[in-house]
């Protein structure tokens, strides 16, 4: 594990997805590690941990079984150790009603999964090399959602 | 309260009889002393005739006694004195009479006392005649003497009872004065008295031939409106009930016996007669709410069910208030409504809607199966064919790269698909906020969405003057999207696509026909290009969803774009119409009310 490279963790279910962030991270050349967790109640249970690390960045599916993303980010940002961890939404839906809910509760940004794994690289490279303290102090409903120009 | 019509003459009227019936009184009590004084001065008159004849017959007795006695001595008869003889019995019975009729005037005593002291004097001088004309003691000088001095004497007896008479004459007359003085009113003022009572009293009759013929007249109403309303209870299914609180008397309307199960006027209804039919459940509240109506006056809607004689379950609606009439009497009114048809219509209505809200809610999970479990598998086999890198497509065999690129295409189609239909389906569902928006606006945003588009065909779009309007922003900005990104779509390769872009405010009867007439005004906008029409048959059916006019592979579409505009309009209660020329271009029109 290198030392000043940025840690990302990602919660996610679905193994593909996993595989697929993993592969894409390999191929952008930003030093990273990157660790996985399978649901809701592993998340809490390695970030209320406290021996493990935080990550610089969250990814956080929110259609997860056990415990669902959006009770996960409710957790956190009550919990005063967590609250300031970036969180960035990877989901599959956009629907308004989720991007609505998640943007109050205050999570960073929502990425909606492409279907285009090089569509993907470039999400992750953007996410990764924002400079979050600038992008949180401008965040608005219409910036939330990520695009990619 | 105006439902007693007021008879106001009854008071006059009375008034009236009293005078008429003071007035006859009156008159009666005059004629009747008229009548009593009438008898009274009759007795006077009689009275003063009879002392007139008694004292005519004391004169004739003496006249009598006078004739005899010169028969006598003129023939020396003895038979000439038999009327001298009785004079004296007849004087004496006249006298007695006379006393006995004078006994009320001292006056005419004194004149009686007289008058005999003059009669004896003159049978005196009878005497002394006798006896100086008998032959044997006859005295010439003497007779004489005697017979002038009876002369005399006879003279003024005469006088003396002239005097008694004039007397009685006198105080007859008086008497007489008197009565006439007392009787003060004149038989034509009594007349006019009478007059006056009659007429009061037709008076009075033709105020009461008034009065009935009213009285009849609203009772021929009453009649009526009874009969109305026992009609429009029939008909509207409610009856009415009064509870006069004074005399503690129920009367139920003919309806009300009828709601119950009962023949009108069946049986007698008493206080605690109506809670007997309510249903055993809700007997509480209906007890509760007529003792509520006793405090408060007034009784809100208050709901039960009623159980009939042949165990039928009927729902009742009742109110009511207590009323204070005229003679401050309190009665309490009382309405109830049959409303079971409503009830069994409402509870039809309540599981439609349960079965609607159901229905609605597995849309809305269809919804969340199309967005989110339908969308993943696709997702993936979309990335897992974009992780086929060139390098990988070099070994393939042609038709399995072809393959590869099929499947692309197909998956790219099932994703617009999806997208489509989620957007179709949220413009139903998503909550709709109308925002006071400038239509300008929305359509340059419109612009820059398709601004690649645009500047691929170099299309030209000309837009008039738009109104600003209660939208739902995002709604209306994404029908200018569809509506002008269909034209772009379908323009004609040769040409360069124009589209225009017009408003105009109309009124809804200037389209009868389309517009809904109980909005007024309209903002009627239009977008016409020039682009290769279609065939106006189907100006109708393309607004359908899934519909489409052209194949897949000329034009890629999902037919779900006009589909969106036709309910975006709908959720502004608004209307779109296309027509179109093949070969010329279409006119899309949008009605959005003002």
């Amino acid at each position: 594990m290198q030392k000043n490279a940025l840690y990302i963790l990602l919660a996610d279910d679905d193994e593909d997805d996993r595989l697929f962030f993993k592969d894409a991270f390999e191929e952008i050349k930003i030093q990273t590690n990157v660790d996985f967790v399978h649901d809701g109640m592993q998340l809490m249970d390695h970030l209320n941990n406290p021996d493990n690390k935080l990550p610089d960045i969250l990814f956080l599916d929110l259609n997860m079984p056990k415990k669902t993303g959006k009770e996960c980010l409710v957790e956190i940002k009550k919990t005063d150790r967590l609250k300031d961890i970036i969180i960035a939404i990877y989901s599959t839906s956009s629907s308004e009603e989720d991007i609505e809910d998640t943007f109050i509760q205050g999570a960073n940004i929502y990425i909606k999964k492409p279907s285009d794994f090089n569509t993907l690289k470039k999400i992750i490279n953007e996410v990764v090399t924002v400079n979050w303290h600038y992008h949180t102090s401008g965040l608005n409903r219409d910036n939330f959602l990520l695009r990619l120009k | 309260m105006k439902w007693i019509p007021n008879f106001n003459s009854s008071n006059s009227l009375r008034v009236i009889f009293v005078i008429a019936v003071f007035i006859l009184l009156f008159l009666s009590s005059i004629a009747y002393r008229h009548n009593q004084d009438l008898n009274d001065s009759s007795k006077v008159v009689m009275h003063t005739y009879e002392i007139n004849i008694q004292l005519e017959r004391l004169m004739s007795a003496i006249k009598d006694a006078e004739t005899g006695q010169r028969g006598y001595i003129i023939t020396r008869n003895a038979r000439f004195l038999t009327p001298y003889i009785y004079s004296r019995d007849k004087v004496n019975k006249s006298f007695i009479n006379l006393k006995k009729l004078t006994a009320d005037n001292p006056k005419q005593q004194q004149n009686l006392k007289n008058l005999f002291k003059l009669i004896i004097q003159r049978f005196n001088s009878f005497e002394y005649c006798l006896k100086y004309s008998d032959p044997k003691t006859y005295d010439k000088r003497k007779l004489d003497n005697y017979m002038f001095s009876g002369r005399i004497l006879m003279d003024n007896i005469r006088f003396k009872v002239d005097e008694m008479n004039d007397i009685e004459q006198t105080y007859l007359k008086n008497r007489l004065k008197i009565y006439d003085d007392e009787i003060s009113l004149s038989p034509l003022f009594s007349i006019l008295l009478f007059l006056v009572a009659l007429s009061f009293i037709l008076l009075a009759y033709r105020q009461i031939s008034r009065d009935i013929e009213r009285l009849k007249i609203f009772n021929k109403k009453l009649l009526i409106s009874n009969g109305l309303i026992s009609e429009s209870e029939i008909i509207g299914k409610f009856s009415t009930w009064q509870w006069d609180l004074d005399s503690n008397k129920i009367d139920y309307s003919d309806n009300q016996y009828r709601l119950l199960g009962y023949e009108p006027h069946s049986f007698v209804p008493e206080q605690e007669t109506f809670l007997n039919f309510v249903h055993p459940d809700d007997k509480d509240i209906v007890a509760s709410s007529m003792e509520g109506i006793l405090n408060n006056k007034i009784l809100p809607f208050v709901y039960y069910k009623i159980l009939l004689p042949t165990k039928e379950i009927r729902y009742f609606k009742s109110t009511g208030k207590l009323l204070t009439d005229q003679q401050g009497s309190k009665i309490l009114l009382g309405i109830n409504f049959d409303i079971t048809d409503e009830h069994l219509l409402n509870i039809e209505l309540q599981d439609r809607y349960r079965e609607l809200e159901k229905s609605n809610k597995e849309l809305a999970s269809f919804n969340h199966v199309a967005s989110h479990d339908l969308q993943e598998p696709l997702r993936k086999i979309q990335t897992f064919i974009s992780r086929v890198s060139d390098a990988d497509k070099d070994i393939m065999s042609d038709s399995a790269k072809n393959y590869i690129i099929k499947i692309e295409a197909s998956a790219k189609r099932m994703r617009v698909l999806i997208d489509d239909l989620l957007l179709f389906s949220r413009t139903n569902t998503t909550k709709k906020e109308f925002i006071k928006t400038a239509l300008t606006e929305l359509l340059s945003n419109a612009e820059a969405e398709l601004a690649e588009v645009i500047s691929e065909k170099e299309a030209v779009i000309t837009a008039g003057k738009l109104p600003k309007l209660e939208v739902i922003p995002y709604q209306i900005e994404q029908l200018f999207i569809n509506l002008i990104g269909n034209s772009l779509k379908y323009s004609q390769p040769d040409n360069i696509p124009k589209i225009t872009i017009e408003s105009e405010k109309i009124d809804s009867s200037d389209y009868p026909e389309i517009l809904d007439q109980s909005i007024k005004k309209f903002h009627k906008i239009t977008f016409t290009d020039n682009g290769m029409g279609f065939d106006p048959q189907f100006k109708e059916t393309i607004f359908v969803l899934f519909q489409r006019l052209h194949s897949k592979t000329d034009y890629p579409g999902t037919g779900i774009g006009l589909a969106i505009c036709k309910k975006i309009t709908e959720n502004h209660k608004g209307y779109i119409t296309a027509d179109s020329i093949p070969g010329k271009g279409s006119v899309f029109t949008v009605f959005l009310p003002e």
